[in-house]
């Protein structure tokens, strides 16, 4: 039993990375309808850049911040200069994005090689406590991992629900061009959402980094989780990023302990369920 | 062969030159009119038998320039499948790779347990086969981008059990074959035979996408890729056409694997990567969306990246990325959407110089839209197309 209890908190704070990951992931489909496939690039991009500020200032949380700045910078400039440019394809865009994953792997492995790394916590977080249930010791860094993912689902909750940017958003997802016909300003709102796609890649990235570790090919591992969320949460669908990272995150990691020879199949079990049962995904919209 | 294309870069340049605005009739005009004539005529034959007498004395050595042209046509084959569903149906998979690797693996675990090296490779055939037909219920109820993402998810499963099904697929160290089919005197493990037979399947490859692309049912296939409802409307059975195409894409995808294994006698989980389902969707990219020849032509320019010039161009892939954008952004049919347009200037041109032609009425026999029409876009609504050009 405390095995599996830690499991499932390993499983939870895998589904935090990964809604953090796939929530900028599904907004940018849902408003934009681009399928930006350099999004996992994006994120091992983030973990990077947060690790060498860390390394350089010793702070932690300078890192985790410059990280999210500059991915977002990153991001701001791409769709103002390649998205916006194939804006009349989904396809152009997704190949063009494809073509982005291999610049910026190949980079960041000029950069920053090939070797793994692991982004390490200050003080208190990077040490384990014993929990009081079953006196399970459980390192505070996954904790802190899945709080900060809790806050963040529960700010970009706020942004949608709460702001007008949240709900041209959400309009965007229902009806893009009867947004664009009421007069908002759907050109800045598309920039706004990949900027902030983007930014909370490179945030997921510093975070992934302290639990999952930095490595080539955790870029399309993060891709693979984004996609599967989206299928199984439904195209666009910011609740159904919740609900499928959590499936999500649980089955990779119960996977992962209970049937190691499957692990990484059994993942997309849901994903062809969902696509059978319910092809928009359980929390999507009708026709997306 | 002609009619994949408009000629070659070759038979073009001319073209290219030639003012249009010529002096209509005159002993000159009637001369290059003649050479365009016969250069439409021969181009495409010439270069075939060119290409395949080059293939042939290159494949007669052991040394590595032999080993790079038999992974090119490996691959091609593997690229030229994937052209079939992209390019003609609309259907781009980024897990092609994952069903390369079942065929390789197909033969490589048959053979481990105890059947014959020829018994392998229709065990290997068959479980491709039965697993397109079984998976391809999945896939095509999508197109577009979902089915993008859903082939990803498929292609990644299959990679999936080859890293981790160690029982199966004995993991990141991959199989080995050890026996490769014989028959007589025709023998597999002779290294010629092998290569002679690798070229012998490419072609045959190639003459069956051809002969799809250019039945009725590849023709309805371009029909449901850029207006499904109104072939769907017609009473054409849509969803069966791209399911169809499907089979055949992953079929070919098997034969490529099986192709792999005997040249490599090893496979492992990187083959079927998702690094690798996306070479295999650039080289079709980069030669050209549904061509055919253009993604064969990938397949020799990505593989030449891969295996030789990596090792003097470091950052290969960063150039092999941004080259991916630049052929999205400004020449969606890629290089052999260079090679057609090149053939319909001079198509073009022949019209011109026709029409100037004392008693020959010009825009009767004149180009109109390109005998193929324009190369293909990504989807329906075409960007980057020009009109075909009046005479």
């Amino acid at each position: 039993m405390p095995e599996f209890i830690a499991q499932t908190l390993n499983g939870l704070t895998l589904a935090g990375v990964v809604f953090l990951v796939s929530s900028g992931f599904t907004l940018v489909f849902g408003i934009m309808r681009v399928t930006n496939l350099a999004h996992g690039a994006v994120y091992l991009l983030g973990g990077y850049i947060g690790y060498s500020v860390i390394g350089s200032t010793g702070n932690f949380f300078y890192g985790l911040a410059a990280a999210a700045l500059a991915t977002g910078a990153f991001g701001f400039l791409l769709e103002r200069t390649l998205i916006a440019r194939l804006r009349r394809s989904e396809m152009a865009e997704l190949l063009a994005t494809l073509g982005l994953i291999y610049v910026i792997d190949d980079v960041a492995l000029a950069i920053w090689g090939g070797t793994p790394l692991t982004v390490n916590l200050p003080g208190v977080l990077g040490k384990s406590s014993t929990l009081p249930v079953d006196g399970i010791v459980y390192p505070n860094g996954r904790i802190f991992v899945l709080g900060v993912s809790v806050v963040v689902a529960a700010a970009l909750y706020y942004l949608l629900r709460r702001t007008r940017l949240g709900a041209i958003i959400r309009a965007g997802v229902d009806d893009r061009e009867m947004v664009g016909a009421l007069g908002v300003n759907v050109r800045l709102a598309n920039t706004l959402v990949f900027t902030l796609g983007a930014l909370l890649a490179g945030f997921a990235g510093v975070l992934g980094g302290t639990v999952l570790g930095l490595y080539t090919g955790a870029d399309s591992d993060m891709l693979l989780f984004a996609l599967a969320v989206v299928i199984v949460g439904g195209l666009g669908s910011f609740e159904g990023a919740i609900l499928g990272s959590l499936l999500i995150g649980l089955v990779v990691d119960y996977g992962t302990a209970y049937f190691a020879a499957f692990a990484y199949s059994v993942l997309f079990i849901p994903v062809i369920v969902v696509l059978l049962v319910k092809p928009q995904g359980l929390l999507g919209k009708q026709g997306t | 062969m002609t009619a994949a294309g408009g000629g070659t870069p070759a038979a073009a340049s001319p073209a290219g030159v030639g003012t249009p605005a010529a002096a209509p009739a005159g002993r000159a005009a009637r001369l290059a009119l003649a050479g365009l004539e016969r250069s439409r005529r021969l181009t495409g034959p010439v270069a075939g038998v060119a290409a395949a007498v080059i293939l042939v004395l290159l494949l007669q050595g052991n040394g590595f320039a032999s080993t790079l042209v038999v992974d090119i046509l490996v691959y091609a084959v593997a690229a030229m499948s994937l052209d079939f569903m992209a390019g003609y149906a609309g259907l781009i998979s980024l897990g092609q790779a994952g069903f390369l690797g079942v065929g390789a693996y197909g033969v490589a675990i048959a053979e481990n347990h105890f059947f014959s090296p020829w018994a392998a490779v229709g065990i290997a055939l068959g479980a491709v086969l039965a697993l397109g037909l079984a998976l391809g219920i999945v896939a095509v109820r999508t197109k577009g981008v979902s089915f993008v993402i859903i082939t990803l998810a498929l292609g990644q499963v299959l990679y999936g059990l080859a890293y981790q099904w160690t029982g199966l697929s004995e993991g990141d160290n991959g199989i080995t074959l050890a026996n490769l089919p014989s028959a007589g005197p025709f023998d597999l493990n002779d290294p010629l035979t092998l290569r002679m037979t690798v070229l012998v399947v490419f072609a045959v490859t190639v003459l069956l996408l051809l002969l799809f692309v250019h039945s009725p049912f590849g023709l309805s296939l371009r029909g449901v890729r850029s207006n499904e409802a109104r072939l769907a409307a017609l009473g054409y059975r849509t969803g069966l056409h791209r399911y169809l195409a499907w089979v055949i894409a992953v079929f070919f995808a098997g034969v490529a694997g099986v192709l792999y294994i005997f040249v490599n006698d090893l496979i492992s989980p990187t083959t079927m990567a998702f690094s690798a389902d996306g070479f295999l969707v650039v080289m079709v990219v980069l030669g050209g969306l549904g061509s055919i020849w253009g993604p064969a032509l990938g397949a020799v320019v990505i593989v030449l990246f891969q295996q030789e010039l990596s090792t003097y161009v470091t950052r290969w892939q960063t150039l092999m990325g941004l080259t991916l954008i630049a052929v999205v952004l400004v020449s969606p049919g890629g290089f052999w959407g260079l090679v057609r347009a090149a053939g319909r200037r001079r198509d073009a041109l022949i019209a011109r110089l026709r029409a100037g032609q004392p008693g020959r009425p010009g825009p009767a026999d004149g180009p109109g839209p390109a005998p193929e029409g324009p190369p293909l876009a990504f989807e329906a609504a075409k960007p980057g197309t020009e009109p075909p050009q009046a005479p």
